[in-house]
Parts: C-alpha cells; sequence; structure tokens
C-alpha cells in the first residue's frame, strides 16, 4: 500500500536523463531522478514544518485579499 | 467609492442620480478610519466605535508572542483532536469559524429591538453574527481552500512553471489525443496524513480544429468556446469515502485552446446551495438567495485581481470577471430589494474598490504602470462601474417614500499608488532593526535575520508599526512607559521628514499614536504608530509581512495601482442622503447611532459617534 512507483523514461529522454547523471556526479538515473523530483517538490510545495510553515501559509491565503505579493 | 471622482462624474453628467440626489439631500466627505482600510472602516460602521472598540486595526494582525501573521477579522480553524488509522486520521468534531471582531453590530441592537433588518455582503462580518434577520457574509469569507481566493491556471506552455503564483497555482498539463486530464484542487483533506489537498478530476476534450473544448467534471458536460466563461459548476471532493465531503462551485474560463491549451479556473467558492462553512443567517438563507437568484460568488473579494496581476488574465478578461462579479450583486440586489418594506436594508457593492485597484493606471498618465494603448481600450473602466452604481441608485429613488431615510455612503476614497515605501527596510536602514552578526540581508524572506534582542521597533500590516516592548513581545527590549513614548516621538519625526528624491514629495504625512486616537479596551492591542502615507504611496508589496526588499521606495509596477492603505484625511469616503446631514464632518463611526436614531434607539454607551441628523453635534473624533 505504501510501495513504489514505477515511471517509465524511454528514447531520447532517457539518454538525457544517463548524460545529466555521469555529468553531475550521482551514483545512478535512480538517485539523480528521485534527486530532482524531492528538489522539484521542495520549490513547488509549501514546507512540511519549522516557523515559516506558518508565515508561507498565512501568506498564501492572504495573497487573495490582494494586498500581498 | 471615492468624492472626488463621483464629483467628476457627476460633472460630465455620467451619474445623473447621484446628482440629483446631492442636489435634492445631502452630499458630504465622510471621514474614513485611522488606518482607512476596509476591515478598519466597515468594523467602525457596524459598531460605532473606532479599532480600540471594535479590535481590528488591520487586514493583518500579529501574535506578539510569535510575530506570527493571522487575518484580523476571523479564524477558521480544523478539528483540534482526532484519531489515525493508517493513513487516514478521523477528526474528532467540526472545525470552526471565529468573528474576530468585539462589539454589537448595529443590525444586532436593531434585532433586540424588533425592528427588521437585511444586511447583504458588508465587510468584516465573517462568519455573520447570529441575527434575527437575513444576512449574507461580505469580504472576508474565504474560499472552499480556506484562502482569500486561489485560482488554477492549466497550460501546456513548455516555460509554464508548476508552483504556487501570487493567490493562484500554475498547474502544467500536457494535451494527449486531444485531452487533457487533470485535477481541481479542493481543500485540505484533513482526513488523511500530512492534510494533502483533495482532487477530483476533470477531462478537457479539445476539438482539434475549432477552438472550443468539452470539459467533464464529475456527472456534468459542458462545452467552452475559447474566450468564454462557463457557467458556475457544482463540484464535491470527497474527504472520506462515503462519509465526508464539501461542496464547492467554479467556473471555468478557455483562454486559448490552440496552439497551447490555457485554462483558467476560478477559485473554488462555497457552494451557497450547501455551505461548508456558515455565510448566512439563517444557515438556509444563501440556499433560497441561490434558488431565487442563481448561483453566485461567495468568497469576499470576487473580482480575481491576482489573476490580471499575475498576468493570467489581461485587462479585458479580467474586467469581464469583474463585470460578472456586479451583474450578481444586481441579480441579487433586484430579488432582495423589492420585498423591502420596512426596517433597515443594507447592500454593499464591492465593484467600486477593487476596480480602483485595478485600473487607476489606464486613467492617470502619471502612474508608472499607465500604457497609452491599453488605455485606449480601458481608460473609462473606472467610469463605467460608476454609472452602474449610478443606475442601482436609479432603481431605489423612485420607491423612496416620505418615512424612508436613504444612506449610500463608501468606506474610504481612493488614490494613486504609484510608489512603494518599505517601511521595514527604511527602519533597517536607520538603525531600529538590527541584523545578526555577520548575517547577509535576505530580501525576501520575512523577518529574516533579525536580531529581535537589538531591533527596537517593526512593520506589520499596510499602516502598522510596532515597538519591540518589553512584556509584550517575545523578545521585546524596550521598556513600556518613557523609553517607548520617546522612540514612537523620534521614528514619528523621522518618518515625517521622508521624502521622495524622485518627486521631491513627503512620502508621510500623518502619523498618528495609538493612545491617542483610540478609545476602548483594545487601544493598545494593535500597532503603537499608524503610518499614514501622501497620496500616491503606500506600503511596499514585501514590507507588509516583513521582509526587506534592498530599496526604501520602488516604482508600483503592479495592476493593484490606486489604493487607500494612506493618511486617513486625504482618502475620505461619501455620504449621501434623501435627508439634510447637519453634521459638517460625519464620520464612519456615526452610521450606526444614525440607523439606530431613525428607529428612536439610544446608540449604545461605547459608540463614539452620533446621528448625523443631529442638529446638536460635538465633534467627537480624537483629532491631534
Amino acid at each position: 500500500m505504501f510501495g513504489s512507483y514505477k515511471v517509465k523514461i524511454e528514447g531520447g529522454l532517457l539518454d538525457k536523463v544517463k548524460q545529466c547523471a555521469d555529468v553531475g556526479g550521482y551514483g545512478s538515473v535512480h538517485e539523480f531522478v528521485v534527486h530532482v523530483l524531492e528538489k522539484e517538490i521542495k520549490r513547488v510545495l509549501p514546507p512540511d514544518e519549522g516557523g515559516s510553515t506558518s508565515r508561507e501559509l498565512v501568506k498564501k491565503r492572504l495573497q487573495g485579499l490582494g494586498y500581498i505579493e | 467609492m471615492d468624492p472626488q471622482l463621483l464629483k467628476q462624474f457627476m460633472h460630465e453628467g455620467k451619474m445623473p442620480n447621484f446628482s440629483r440626489l446631492a442636489s435634492q439631500g445631502s452630499f458630504r466627505l465622510l471621514t474614513t478610519s485611522i488606518p482607512p482600510q476596509s476591515p478598519v472602516a466597515w468594523s467602525n460602521l457596524i459598531t460605532g466605535m473606532n479599532a480600540g472598540g471594535h479590535g481590528i486595526f488591520d487586514f493583518i494582525h500579529r501574535d506578539p508572542k510569535t510575530l506570527e501573521p493571522y487575518f484580523s477579522t476571523s479564524r477558521v480553524e480544523g478539528p483540534k483532536h482526532a484519531i489515525h488509522l493508517g493513513n487516514w486520521v478521523i477528526p474528532l468534531g467540526r472545525g470552526t469559524a471565529e468573528q474576530l471582531r468585539k462589539g454589537q453590530a448595529f443590525w444586532e441592537i436593531l434585532d433586540q429591538h424588533g425592528v427588521s433588518n437585511s444586511v447583504f455582503r458588508i465587510p468584516a462580518n465573517f462568519p455573520p453574527v447570529p441575527a434575527k434577520g437575513e444576512t449574507l457574509s461580505g469580504m472576508g469569507t474565504p474560499d472552499l481552500r480556506g484562502t482569500y481566493g486561489t485560482f488554477s491556471f492549466y497550460t501546456d506552455e513548455p516555460a509554464a512553471e508548476a508552483g504556487a503564483v501570487e493567490g493562484g497555482q500554475i498547474i502544467p498539463v500536457q494535451v494527449e489525443n486531444s485531452q487533457v486530464k487533470a485535477n481541481l484542487i479542493g481543500p485540505d483533506n484533513t482526513f488523511r496524513k500530512g492534510s494533502p489537498a483533495a482532487n477530483e478530476p476533470f477531462l478537457v476534450t479539445i476539438d482539434p480544429l475549432e477552438s472550443v473544448a468539452r470539459i467533464a467534471v464529475q456527472r456534468q458536460e459542458f462545452v467552452v468556446q475559447e474566450g468564454e466563461w462557463s457557467n458556475w459548476i457544482r463540484v464535491e471532493f470527497q474527504l472520506f469515502p462515503f462519509f465526508s465531503n464539501v461542496k464547492g462551485i467554479c467556473r471555468f474560463y478557455l483562454k486559448q485552446a490552440h496552439p497551447r491549451f490555457q485554462l483558467y479556473v476560478s477559485p473554488i467558492n462555497i457552494d451557497p446551495a450547501d455551505p461548508a462553512l456558515p455565510i448566512s443567517t439563517p444557515s438556509s438563507y444563501s440556499r433560497l438567495l441561490s434558488e431565487e437568484a442563481g448561483e453566485f460568488y461567495t468568497q469576499g473579494i470576487a473580482e480575481d485581481t491576482k489573476a490580471l496581476s499575475a498576468g493570467v488574465l489581461d485587462d479585458n478578461q479580467y474586467l469581464a470577471q469583474a463585470r460578472t462579479v456586479l451583474a450578481e450583486h444586481r441579480r441579487i440586489f433586484d430579488a432582495e430589494f423589492p420585498k423591502f418594506r420596512q426596517g433597515v436594508f443594507f447592500f454593499y457593492f464591492s465593484s467600486l474598490d477593487l476596480n480602483s485597484h485595478m485600473f487607476w493606471r489606464l486613467m492617470d498618465p502619471k502612474h508608472p504602470g499607465y500604457d497609452a494603448a491599453l488605455a485606449v481600450q480601458n481608460s473609462s473602466a473606472i467610469a463605467e462601474f460608476y454609472q452602474q452604481i449610478d443606475q442601482v441608485l436609479g432603481e431605489v429613488l423612485p420607491k423612496l417614500d416620505d418615512h424612508t431615510t436613504l444612506l449610500v455612503l463608501s468606506d474610504h476614497g481612493f488614490a494613486p499608488y504609484y510608489r512603494s515605501f518599505n517601511l521595514n527596510t527604511w527602519l533597517l536602514n536607520n538603525g531600529y532593526i538590527k541584523l545578526k552578526n555577520d548575517a547577509s540581508l535576505d530580501s525576501s524572506e520575512p523577518w529574516a535575520n533579525v536580531d529581535w534582542s537589538q531591533t527596537r521597533a517593526y512593520g506589520l500590516g499596510l499602516n502598522g508599526l510596532y515597538i519591540n516592548m518589553r512584556g509584550r513581545e517575545r523578545d521585546g527590549i524596550v521598556q513600556p512607559g518613557a523609553a517607548t513614548n520617546a522612540l514612537i516621538k523620534e521614528i514619528e519625526e523621522k518618518l515625517l521628514s521622508v521624502k521622495d528624491p524622485q518627486a521631491g514629495l513627503p512620502v508621510i504625512t500623518r502619523v498618528d499614536v495609538a493612545g491617542e486616537v483610540y478609545q476602548g479596551p483594545y487601544s493598545h492591542s494593535g500597532p503603537d504608530i499608524l503610518v499614514g502615507y501622501n497620496r500616491g504611496y503606500r506600503a511596499g508589496w514585501k514590507t507588509i509581512l516583513g521582509a526587506f526588499p534592498p530599496e526604501v521606495l520602488e516604482d508600483n509596477m503592479n495592476p493593484w495601482s490606486g489604493d487607500h492603505c494612506m493618511d486617513y484625511t486625504l482618502v475620505p469616503g461619501v455620504l449621501l442622503s434623501n435627508r439634510k446631514i447637519t453634521a459638517e464632518t460625519p464620520a464612519l463611526t456615526d452610521i450606526a447611532p444614525t440607523i439606530l436614531a431613525e428607529f428612536g434607539i439610544a446608540k449604545a454607551k461605547d459608540m463614539i459617534g452620533q446621528s448625523v441628523f443631529q442638529s446638536n453635534r460635538t465633534v467627537h473624533q480624537s483629532l491631534r
């Protein structure tokens, strides 16, 4: 139920992913993909915990008022 | 409604009904609140008290112990206790919505005296206070996600970056075989571990040749053409299978079908037919209203100003949405006003406020965001909304009899917002805020690297400046009493001497000290200093929550180009009546006593105003 999720990467994209993993010094394609996903998740989603969570959530809620960027 | 604009439009013959009312009755400037922000202003009107009495000082308040900001007028919280079962979290009890404004609303007093009343969309009344009459909450009412409006924008633009933008979310999608599969984002699902947002899938089928798409959501299917808005679509978010769900409504706008797919979805509004949070009294009233007048935006600020600011909607697309909002309000008004026979009928229109914020830049060539090409199309957008409000007045005037008093009013006026003043950057540059040793300035993160053990003052909210006071703030260092007063005086003098080197104008024309202008038990709960900006200036976008943009002053290039969070004497509202107003300088705090006096009801003892029709008025405002 809490297991893994397989994503198929093939063709030109797979070649480029392998290339990036090599250039970046990653141990494997898997390691590179997981790292990229973690980085992207951190950018897109609000942080899980810590003092800034509340401020981020408040900011998100308040932005709809129009007065905050 | 701004008095200068109203006079201009009346002079130009655009407001015949307002001209008639002004000439046959009265037209006065209406002194607004300190500071002139809508939650404060409407709380003044509702309670007849100022912020010291009702406790609302700004859109944003802070907890002095944590410095965490929160929305001033209401608090929505989920259930406090829950049982965890695997990935599921079973909440014990229900969440709550709490009204934070103190004091009695004028219609509560009317209720106590048996005077019937209906109050529609008055700001700062979410959740609506218990009432015998029909009330519908207005500004401050959240969307289904608990925010004050979060739109979604689905696109297959390769350059589109996924994630949150101001007041919205960009969601990259792929078009495969002319179809797009995506999710509507609903409220956080507190039934699931980590409270992820609840999602509901929808499918878009794009016509390969025509600029049209068919959208399927749950059991509904509808077609939208490029440049067309859908009707309201009902969506049900399942939080716990067979046990709990919440209903919302949203509208789709197909911005582009080809070559790139661009679909805007409005914030998911609380469904008035089955509201997830209290939005009306009686609670069934919003359902009855939606049956009679059709579905409508229930979120407090319905005009999607953020979609325009973020560039997701352009001027014309935003205007179409803003016109729909006004059309809905007029539909509700037209359904309800004819039922008014006696008592009090109050109705709030938001259009002049929101659209003056967004379109000032197109009628003012001095604005840094002025664009001559865009102005050709929409320089008269604000005037158009004023004229629509004049039409509403035109419906009302013939219905008045000799025993009915009409009050037409606004909570504040308007002014251009040319330049931003970054108060916290100014406090930092002037030594009132100190950073930790060797810390670099992170301009975007609120309070980044601030050394609170050496910081004496900080800004939070649109006009608020707080002393970092010992015994009140978590790391307060300034002693209350003489030391605080001396610091306030010092900051006041320095603020009043700030000049904009670009325009040579004073940036701040007025500084009010809370202890001198507020009356009531909450006088010292808010900011210590209220910063009154000159016309053309406002607190910068990022300083409001405590960030430090590098420049103290910068041009405001945001489409949000008009504002009123300034020196309150520079942005009065309007008050018109079919009766002679005897007060020379009426104020918002006079309105509740005026309404009560019309029914022979004495004002409450903590109300600081008095009827604008009384001849023996005294000056009641604490003006320095």
